[in-house]
């Protein structure tokens, strides 16, 4: 489990004709988390730690994450760097649904994260209402490493994904090993999709199930 | 007048302006940082013409509004002219009885901007703007946000984004069924 080691010390045999055993959730996770693409979304001054992040100097290359592309087409991790604007909020939702599958988002600075110090009318109090957010980076802005530690921390949460199970359809393993042997299909792709979502190419944003409108924010209120 | 032996420049320039407005009727008190010219709404545009043509502003660099509330008539349209020429500024004041006002791009067409988020800002509609839309705030969006009795956080900010939002999701079912 959770390893690229051949089996067993005695196998030399498998070893020797290219055979590896492992998980297939564990190969894929590991191939992902490798290689994430940024889409870099830069608002405002996190915009540029961003590009430090992104230059020689802090070297995201070292985490398998330095192909920025410029369009959310080819990339597969958002990172909202800076003040998101409600005019701005379109295109940035935008920008998440016309990214392939599996994506992350990872809201870079305070005002990403919650509005921070721009309590006001005209922005976004937090990119969580308008799209889902893998991880959230404190600091105004914050500094290229601490970018690189949510990078590392998005790799752990990667780690922890099943994409067999969002293949096959299953809701659980268990579910899974309980109808082994009744008869019924296991392998049921797309389970649980609205009706017509299959008919659509996986990357398309209109095939995913939408995302509920957030709770209205209590403000002042202690619990 | 002790103003104009302390500074020449400061009287040179008053004159200069009081001959290009000549018989255009207006108050000239003195400011901190330089003359004000106060008109009559009618007379803005006239006044505007007469400073750009024959004393030399030919930059207009800001237009912008301040908002007197509670006090009526609310608005005060400012506009803060440049001249090169005679390395000098003058503000025009116009306090607006309601909320418009004659445009100044055919003067100035670097004023289109200005009096676009002047419009967005307050509400002050500019009669012969080329293009008189919405600067910063999504178009559509109800409120002028400058304006004092806004509340700060705003008035429904995401309304827009919310109705953008159902519209496509909607549409996205129309094609599935």
């Amino acid at each position: 489990m959770g390893s690229l080691k051949p089996v067993g010390p005695e196998s030399n045999e498998a070893h020797g004709s290219g055979f590896l055993a492992t998980r297939a959730d564990f190969l894929i996770n590991w191939g992902r988390k490798h290689s994430l693409w940024p889409m870099p979304l830069g608002l405002s001054c996190c915009g540029i730690e961003l590009m430090g992040l992104l230059g020689p100097k802090f070297d995201l290359a070292r985490f398998g994450a330095e192909a920025a592309r410029f369009t959310p087409r080819q990339c597969d991790l958002l990172i909202v760097a800076g003040t998101l604007t409600w005019k701005m909020a379109q295109a940035a939702r935008t920008i998440y649904d016309q990214m392939p599958d599996p994506k992350w988002v990872i809201a870079m600075g305070v005002c990403s994260s919650s509005g921070g110090m721009y309590d006001s009318y005209s922005v976004v109090q937090g990119i969580d209402s308008i799209m889902p957010v893998d991880l959230y980076v404190p600091g105004c802005p914050p500094r290229p490493d601490a970018v690189i530690d949510a990078v590392l921390k998005l790799q752990k949460k990667i780690e922890r994904e099943a994409p067999l199970r969002r293949l096959v359809g299953t809701d659980s393993p268990a579910d899974a090993r309980a109808e082994a042997g009744t008869g019924k299909l296991v392998f049921q792709p797309n389970r649980g999709l609205p009706k017509g979502a299959a008919d659509k190419h996986a990357h398309d944003p209109k095939s995913r199930l939408p995302f509920a409108d957030p709770l209205p924010r209590k403000t002042g209120v202690k619990p | 007048m002790s103003d104009a032996a302390a500074n020449p420049a400061l009287a040179a320039s008053t004159s200069r302006i009081a001959a290009a407005l000549g018989a255009l009727p207006h108050g000239m008190p003195q400011s901190p940082d330089g003359p004000v010219i106060e008109v009559e709404l009618a007379n803005l545009h006239a006044a505007l013409r007469a400073l750009r043509e024959h004393a030399g502003f030919e930059l207009c660099t800001f237009v912008t509004c301040i908002d007197h509330y509670p006090t009526t008539p609310r608005f005060a349209l400012h506009h803060q002219l440049l001249s090169l020429a005679h390395n000098d500024r003058v503000r025009v004041r116009c306090v607006l009885p309601g909320e418009s006002a004659p445009t100044c791009t055919d003067l100035w067409p670097g004023a289109n901007y200005m009096e676009r988020e002047c419009f967005d800002m307050f509400g002050v509609r500019f009669e012969g703007h080329p293009d008189l839309r919405r600067l910063l705030m999504p178009d559509g969006y109800d409120h002028h946000p400058l304006r004092k009795e806004f509340p700060h956080q705003g008035i429904e900010p995401d309304r827009l984004y919310r109705q953008w939002d159902r519209a496509r999701r909607a549409s996205w079912a129309e094609e599935s069924r």
